[in-house]
């Protein structure tokens, strides 16, 4: 048996006296695809900080194929392998798309901070940028400033960024937010091809999205697992119903 | 939130084939103007000037690898130009004193002397970002001058230290005494400097300041830590300020506390910005400016500080890309061939702000010369009038012309703005 992707054992987050996660435990095996679900202030962002090393643990360790990462700074974790979009877009505004994507491409194409060889030498990463772009729908706008782009283009760039560097766990909280109908249909079908061989993780609200692409969902309520499972079985599960899903209950059956 | 910066939809990044032979031109031009302009302005006013503009020009470039594409707003630089100076002035001593080494390459000491104070000050000051950072160098900056002070053994106090750039052996029969020959040698090293901090931007690291700079965080999740990012460039950004320091050294031949200290960091802060951080031009262009103002206008007027003071802030104010911002803003526009519809809200607006301008010299001269002629001065004369400041009356003109300016500017700059904006908008349309 390998290790699993990632591994969180019995996290604690507390601020002040306010408890956001409480006990959480779940293993994601290798080469899934897993969605975090729950209703808002559920505590899934903070789950998503505390695994890529934003927000510190009170208790409780998380570990990456098999090794303990747990303290270790968002960069370090990065190097390890695991990658994560952002919530509200985050990403460099005076750069050009292009430049966006190649600086999360650096780390892994072997850049380290040379400032003695010329960016543009390393043929291969420009290669996989422009690939990149082209997979994004981005091409046209290659060298249009990040913070000129229109809305669902900066979340196109941002789940890019996260795609990008070549981790084997990526981490998307919530890819598909704002997107329109059409564009979360083509944001799928690229998560899909691009997660192949991957471990992907993602916080996401919308259920279509969630009961097409995921393998295992698990959903967190109150600081807390609920349930964890293939789709059928969270679908089924009478607390989920109760915890999280009520209202929309109808788009299950 | 850095993701949510709003940038007109015109803001677009030239595709690097573009800019590869452009630069080659910029440089090409550059460096053909640093050949002639001696001989252009052959006067030793004139060579003074260009040697200052020379230093200037490399003080200015090592300062914007900090703020304009790192990001750090850096008030203490000076302490690394002013710590390559001593260091090559020292150098230069032992040269005077029979060590042989050709004076050309002293600067190379001055980048030693600015790499090494800027590894404490850097390990010190690239922990925090923002204004963290910006205090913390202040804070460097009058340790460094204390310590000048302290040190009259190293740093010469009160009197500094100096030396002979002509002391040394002959290379080739140039000792470098002359000032043409010494402005040579400063072009040369201005041209180096200027192109390998150029070739900076173009490495993964000069690449990674930028996105430090826009946004830490992000940066951080991207596998690289933005703490080292800040220090390994602000290394380089000393070690640059070093080698201007050492320029200093040979043309002045003496090295002073002043050098150090926060009025030389301040001067390079303006230089900087009134030329614009944006772009890689706009500190050259700032130091040739500022430096030719300083030195015009001190020609001119005892007030000068004022109005370079004055000048600091309407740009801060108005425009915050300097005037490599405003080139660039329009640079587009007269490319597509839009220019013509900004001349009459332009001209509209140039008297109005002749008029300010005219009643803020006059507020600004009488202000000045109250002091001198209460003193028992002269109060001279200003546009072929007589001033006499102490006459409550003749404050009333150029109040009245800077107030009736300032009404017209109030009113006549949003149209220009607007054609301005239209220009851009569909400049930025026909260009897609």
């Amino acid at each position: 048996m390998s290790a699993p992707a990632l591994s969180l054992r019995g996290l604690h987050k507390s601020f002040g006296a306010t408890s956001i996660l409480r006990d959480v435990s779940l293993d994601i095996p290798a080469g899934t695809r897993h969605a975090i679900i729950g209703p808002n202030g559920a505590g899934k962002s903070t789950l998503f900080h505390l695994i890529t090393g934003r927000l510190r643990l009170d208790r409780g360790s998380v570990w990456l194929a098999g090794d303990d990462i747990t303290g270790q700074s968002p960069h370090a974790i990065f190097r390890r392998g695991l990658a994560r979009s952002f919530q509200v877009t985050s990403l460099f505004p005076r750069l050009s798309v292009f430049e966006n994507l190649r600086i999360a491409g650096m780390r892994a194409a072997g850049c380290g901070h040379a400032f003695w060889r010329r960016i543009d030498g390393f043929r291969d990463l420009t290669a996989r940028i422009e690939e990149m772009l082209a997979l994004l729908d981005l091409g046209p706008r290659r060298d249009v400033a990040a913070g000129a782009l229109a809305y669902a283009e900066q979340r196109a760039l941002e789940i890019g960024l996260a795609l990008v560097g070549g981790a084997h766990t990526i981490l998307l909280d919530e890819p598909t937010a704002g997107m329109s109908r059409a564009e979360t249909e083509r944001a799928v079908a690229l998560l899909r091809r691009l997660s192949a061989g991957r471990t992907l993780v993602m916080i996401e609200h919308d259920l279509s999205v969630v009961f097409d692409l995921a393998d295992a969902i698990t959903v967190l309520a109150d600081g807390g697992v609920v349930a964890s499972g293939p789709p059928e079985a969270v679908r089924g599960d009478a607390r989920v119903r109760a915890a999280y899903l009520g209202a929309a209950a109808e788009v299950l059956t | 939130m850095p993701g949510e910066t709003q940038l007109p939809a015109s803001v677009s990044v030239r595709p690097a084939r573009w800019s590869g032979r452009g630069a080659i031109l910029s440089w090409g031009i550059a460096i053909v103007i640093a050949l002639i302009a001696p001989h252009l302005m052959a006067s030793g006013f004139g060579l003074s000037l260009l040697c200052r503009m020379a230093i200037a020009i490399v003080f200015a470039l090592s300062f914007n690898m900090l703020l304009g594409q790192g990001g750090m707003l850096d008030f203490g630089h000076a302490v690394f130009f002013g710590l390559g100076g001593f260091a090559t002035m020292h150098l230069l001593k032992l040269v005077d004193a029979g060590l042989v080494l050709p004076v050309v390459i002293l600067p190379l000491a001055g980048a030693l002397g600015g790499g090494l104070a800027a590894l404490p000050a850097g390990w010190l000051a690239t922990r925090r970002e923002g204004t963290s950072f910006a205090m913390i160098t202040l804070g460097i900056a009058e340790l460094a001058v204390a310590l000048v002070v302290m040190i009259p053994q190293w740093f010469g106090g009160e009197e500094g230290v100096s030396g002979d750039r002509s002391g040394g052996v002959a290379l080739f029969g140039f000792d470098f005494g002359s000032a043409l020959q010494i402005y040579y040698v400063l072009a040369a090293w201005a041209v180096i400097a200027a192109a390998l901090m150029w070739g900076v931007t173009r490495t993964p690291l000069g690449r990674l300041g930028n996105a430090v700079r826009d946004n830490p965080l992000r940066v951080d999740f991207l596998g690289y830590d933005p703490a080292r990012i800040r220090f390994l460039t602000f290394l380089l950004a000393g070690i640059f300020a070093g080698v201007a320091g050492g320029m200093q050294a040979l043309n002045d031949e003496i090295m002073t506390v002043s050098n150090i200290g926060s009025a030389a960091s301040g001067a390079v802060l303006l230089m900087t910005y009134i030329g614009g951080v944006g772009t890689f031009s706009g500190p050259v262009i700032g130091a040739v400016l500022v430096t030719l103002l300083q030195v015009a206008l001190g020609t001119v007027t005892d007030a000068w500080q004022l109005y370079s003071g004055l000048i600091f802030i309407v740009m801060v104010l108005w425009a915050p890309g300097g005037i490599s911002g405003i080139v660039q803003s329009h640079a587009p526009i007269l490319r597509a061939g839009r220019g013509a519809r900004l001349l009459g809200p332009y001209l509209a607006l140039a008297p109005a702000m002749l008029l300010t301008l005219a009643g803020t010299v006059g507020l600004a001269e009488l202000a000045y010369r109250l002091q001198a002629v209460r003193g028992g001065a002269k109060a001279g004369r200003l546009f072929g009038l007589t001033v006499t400041p102490t006459d409550p009356w003749q404050w009333l003109i150029p109040l009245a012309l800077f107030i009736l300016g300032a009404v017209l500017v109030h009113r006549l700059a949003p149209p220009a703005r607007a054609a301005w904006q239209d220009a851009a908008a569909q400049t930025a349309r026909g260009g897609a």
